[in-house]
């Protein structure tokens, strides 16, 4: 009786662990834009580089990008960006590691569109903000899809902006995000 | 006896996959740095294409389109308030170049003083970069066919076009030790297929070496530096006479889409082959000169655009 209480228990982790696993979902494709506009010019760059781990269960989210992966539409505004604002040599990466507020709202098993709130810390150029956003997530099969805009301060992550191009650069970057999770399979 | 064995192992299964489970779950930023590993290239070693004279490892990105304005004034000593230190006789050099691909660059450029065109192509062959490929150096290749168009003297001798020529090879090898500090050596060989002097050697070897101190993120200290090995010669009074190795040390300034390098030297001239092999300046004798350079790019095709997913 006792070892098969035993072996019972055993099952049950082992299928719980892989329960845990199977709830999580990825992608190294992930896109990020940002935007600034500016009575002067408007300036994009682009990602599609980013990776991201979503785990169904707990709602925790996190997401990774290289910011020498970002393109711009002038390499000199590339390099500009990597050597003089976000100095990618130091911090080559930005960050957001972050849980999703109100998981009961999405039903994974069911397709169709919810709106979450996602809070956690968004770092760049090596400094830490706390953030709130609002996601689109969206069950489509087995992939889940999440989507959000979001506003970001280059002046609240210590990024520099030199007077010459202060009227070129916008206080405020509006920054998009696109990922689109497959199941982790392992 | 057996039932405490028992609970106790169930206890370990159970502290051991909740334990691996909470690790797993708190470090889901770790999880994205496993898998592959990328390769990250490394930028911006030198400012500009040029660190002085001497050619830099960078070159514009794919489609850029640079324009360089040169300027080397006359002798800051000499007759320094008639001639406004040297600004009253200034050579000048102006060229254009294109950057094809990446990694390969072409460009035009006419200096004054022995009134050279010349014609380059500069290669980029690896790149430094760690990560994935883990490339301690930048290693290119720099080749630049200069044509003298000074008129041939009036000498009653058969002249021919081939006797304005001379070539400049170069491999270029620089690395990016630190954020602040960059170096790199240059083998060289230059070649005039005419020489002055009897003793004067046709191909002259070379060794440059540049480097770059920065000091913020827009502003640095430049050096560039071309040891001959011998060094060509020339005939002063009639007696055969090395020239000087050139010696540059400047300051670079970046502002949006120019960058701005301010400098001394003792080489006036800025075409490759005569300020490599031909500077009659000492600097301990005060033939020093103030120039610089202007760059100025133009993107001429865009890169290509990185687009927002279609659902």
């Amino acid at each position: 009786m006792k070892p098969f209480k035993f072996l019972l228990a055993l099952l049950l982790i082992g299928f719980a662990s892989t329960q845990v696993s199977a709830q999580r979902m990825m992608t190294r494709e992930g896109y990020i834009k940002f935007f600034s506009s500016t009575a002067v010019e408007d300036i994009e760059a682009a990602s599609n580089q980013a990776s991201s781990v979503l785990e169904k269960n707990t709602g925790k989210i996190a997401f990774q990008v290289l910011m020498t992966s970002f393109s711009f539409e002038k390499a000199l505004m590339q390099e500009h960006f990597n050597e003089n604002y976000v100095e990618s040599e130091t911090y080559p990466k930005a960050t957001f590691a972050g849980q999703i507020e109100d998981l009961s709202k999405v039903d994974f098993e069911t397709e169709g569109t919810y709106n979450v709130t996602i809070k956690g810390t968004l770092t760049v150029h090596g400094v830490a903000q706390e953030r709130t956003v609002s996601a689109t997530i969206k069950v489509e099969g087995e992939n889940v899809l999440l989507e959000t805009v979001f506003k970001v301060k280059p002046a609240d992550h210590d990024i520099e902006i030199p007077s010459v191009v202060r009227d070129n650069i916008a206080r405020e970057l509006e920054v998009t995000v696109k990922a689109k999770y497959a199941p982790l399979n392992r | 006896m057996k039932t405490t064995t028992y609970k106790h192992l169930l206890l370990l299964f159970i502290f051991g996959v909740v334990g691996s489970m909470t690790y797993a779950q708190d470090d889901l930023l770790a999880e994205l740095d496993e898998g592959e590993e990328q390769t990250v290239y490394t930028s911006a070693t030198f400012k500009g294409s040029r660190i002085i004279n001497l050619q830099s490892t960078e070159l514009p990105a794919e489609g850029v389109g640079q324009f360089i304005i040169l300027h080397r004034f006359g002798s800051l000593t000499e007759d320094p308030l008639y001639d406004l230190f040297g600004l009253d006789v200034a050579s000048v050099r102006l060229s254009f170049d294109y950057s094809i691909k990446d990694y390969l660059n072409v460009g035009v450029g006419r200096s004054s003083g022995t009134k050279v065109y010349d014609g380059w192509v500069k290669a980029r062959l690896y790149r430094q970069s760690s990560g994935a490929v883990n490339m301690p150096v930048s290693i290119l290749y720099y080749g630049s066919l200069n044509v003298n168009t000074t008129r041939f003297p009036d000498d009653g001798l058969e002249h021919k076009f081939g006797e304005r020529l001379s070539y400049v090879n170069q491999i270029i090898v620089g690395r990016k030790f630190s954020e602040s500090f960059s170096m790199e050596l240059v083998p060289t060989v230059v070649h005039f297929n005419t020489r002055q002097t009897r003793e004067q050697p046709n191909t002259i070897f070379g060794l440059g070496v540049g480097g770059r101190i920065k000091l913020t993120n827009r502003v640095a200290i430049t050096a560039d530096y071309m040891l001959q090995a011998p060094r060509n010669t020339r005939l002063v009074d009639g007696v055969e006479t090395a020239y000087n190795n050139s010696f540059s040390i400047g300051v670079d300034i970046e502002t949006g889409g120019h960058v701005f390098q301010l400098h001394l030297t003792n080489s006036q001239s800025i075409s490759d082959p005569y300020w490599m092999t031909q500077t009659p300046g000492n600097w301990f004798e005060g033939d020093i000169f103030f120039g610089f350079n202007i760059s100025r790019v133009f993107t001429l095709k865009k890169p290509k655009r990185i687009e927002s997913p279609a659902w």
